[in-house]
């Protein structure tokens, strides 16, 4: 047996942490009774649960609808090629590996797409709420949710070789809508799949992101940055820009100031996500009972081939000369690979999968 | 010396490949005028029907302009005028 073992003393590894004065004895007790929710476990989301879950935070959700795939390992941390061969949830691969860096906290891994009707379920319990999204429409999710209930979250944004963060403390500081109206089209913007994306971006942007969660669970709000962080890891640029007076936008935000919450609300949102990264379309349809995969299957064999394990079905098939690839899950949310048309994918959807 | 635009990454095609374009003007509307003259390509980049993109972000030396007097913000040579979009993956 190795020498750390948990039982002699549990504080023992946590020893360099806490003689950083912000942090401190006291500190790391505030992280170890702290609750944390993960919103994606991707690229920022894995070294964000990586340092999370060293650090001693007590416990850590972690959402995320993807599997682990290969074009992922150049990035996405806490994953390997066995997650690729037994076809992994990314939420169970990352909790695996995070129970076996620190068995002492609590790890529970979600397999669910976060939408407006889970999102308050799977962040009720928590401190603070983490982005490690790919997404604006998760985002303003989290900021609906965060603001209606008084929880500070931050947000990271990675791309290239450009990163952003910005913590959000509601009543303090700028909602991100106060900042940002409205969300970029992903072709107006780079995506990870027109722009491509380096590891150390999103590793520098989550790292921003992991101190900020440090400072605020330990008790540091002092300490955390109020404004917005852009920067540039080609372009050696790190700037901060002043956002602080954006704070309610003279009483027109929408969320913070007229507290409307319309992401939260349906207003906004979409049964369609087109997927950063891959030539994709997520397709979101809440069934009402989880889908039975030995039906659906014995069902999609006639079309094409079919394989599936009880976290996801897997169905290949050919349309018109293209390849789509159909990957489903029990609550009947699907990625359609193949197309980054959502309205090619909800035909398709409709056709194989139902509804 | 001029005022610079700083022009963000997924725009720089529009812009002639520069990272920063020098531009004339009194104020930010018209400093993105020059811009938009020299590079007619970043107007619809940057606007949707006269108004800038919501998710583009317009700082003059740091200070977002939303605070400042909008497209109406004083501006001379020697600022720069940052165009900063959100950052979407991750
Ligand atoms: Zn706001």
């Amino acid at each position: 047996m190795s020498d750390i073992s948990p039982e002699t003393n549990p504080l023992d590894r946590y020893s360099r942490q806490m003689r950083f004065p912000g942090m401190g004895k006291a500190g790391q007790q505030k992280l170890l009774a702290s609750r944390v929710t993960l919103c994606g476990c991707g690229a920022l989301g894995t070294v964000l649960a990586n340092v999370l879950v060293r650090a001693g935070v007590g416990f850590i959700r972690v959402v995320d609808r993807d599997f682990v795939e290969p074009s992922n390992l150049q990035r996405q941390v806490l994953f390997d090629e066995s997650d690729v061969a037994d076809n992994l949830p990314k939420a169970e691969a990352a909790a695996t590996k995070m129970r076996q860096i620190n068995s002492t906290v609590t790890v529970e891994p979600v397999v669910a797409d976060i939408d407006r009707t889970n999102i308050e379920d799977l962040t009720r319990d928590a401190d603070l709420i983490l982005d490690g999204s790919d997404n604006f429409e998760v985002r303003y999710l989290i900021n609906d949710v965060a603001v209606k209930h008084g929880k500070p979250w931050v947000y990271g944004g990675a791309v290239g070789s450009q990163g952003m963060s910005m913590t959000i403390l509601p009543g303090e500081t700028p909602c991100l809508r106060c900042v940002f109206e409205a969300a970029p089209n992903p072709g107006d913007v780079g995506t990870c799949e027109t722009a491509g994306v380096l590891a150390p971006t999103v590793n520098i942007v989550a790292s921003y992101q992991a101190t900020e969660a440090l400072k605020i669970l330990s008790g540091n709000l002092a300490a955390v940055n109020r404004e917005l962080l852009t920067l540039d890891v080609w372009e050696n640029t790190n700037r901060r820009v002043k956002v602080a007076p954006l704070k309610g936008r003279k009483g027109e935000c929408p969320c913070c100031a007229k507290r409307q919450f319309e992401w939260l609300d349906g207003a906004h949102g979409t049964q369609t996500t087109t997927l950063c990264g891959r030539n994709a379309v997520q397709v979101s349809h809440r069934a009402a009972n989880r889908l039975d995969f030995d039906q659906l299957a014995a069902t999609l064999r006639a079309s094409g081939a079919v394989t599936f394990n009880k976290f996801l079905l897997k169905f290949n098939v050919e349309e018109k000369g293209d390849p789509f690839e159909f990957t489903v899950f029990p609550d009947g949310r699907a990625i359609i690979k193949g197309t980054s048309e959502p309205d090619r994918a909800r035909t398709l959807y409709a056709k194989y999968v139902g509804h | 010396m001029a005022i610079k635009v700083q022009v963000p990454t997924p725009m720089r095609e529009a812009a002639g490949g520069n990272a920063e374009v020098a531009v004339a003007g009194a104020t930010v509307k018209d400093a993105l005028a020059d811009l938009v003259r020299q590079y007619p390509a970043l107007q619809s980049k940057l606007f949707d029907g006269g108004k800038v993109r919501p998710y583009v972000n317009i700082f003059v030396n740091d200070e977002d302009i939303r605070y400042l007097d909008e497209l109406d913000t004083a501006v001379q040579d020697g600022v720069t005028v940052a165009l900063i979009p959100a950052v979407a993956g991750g």
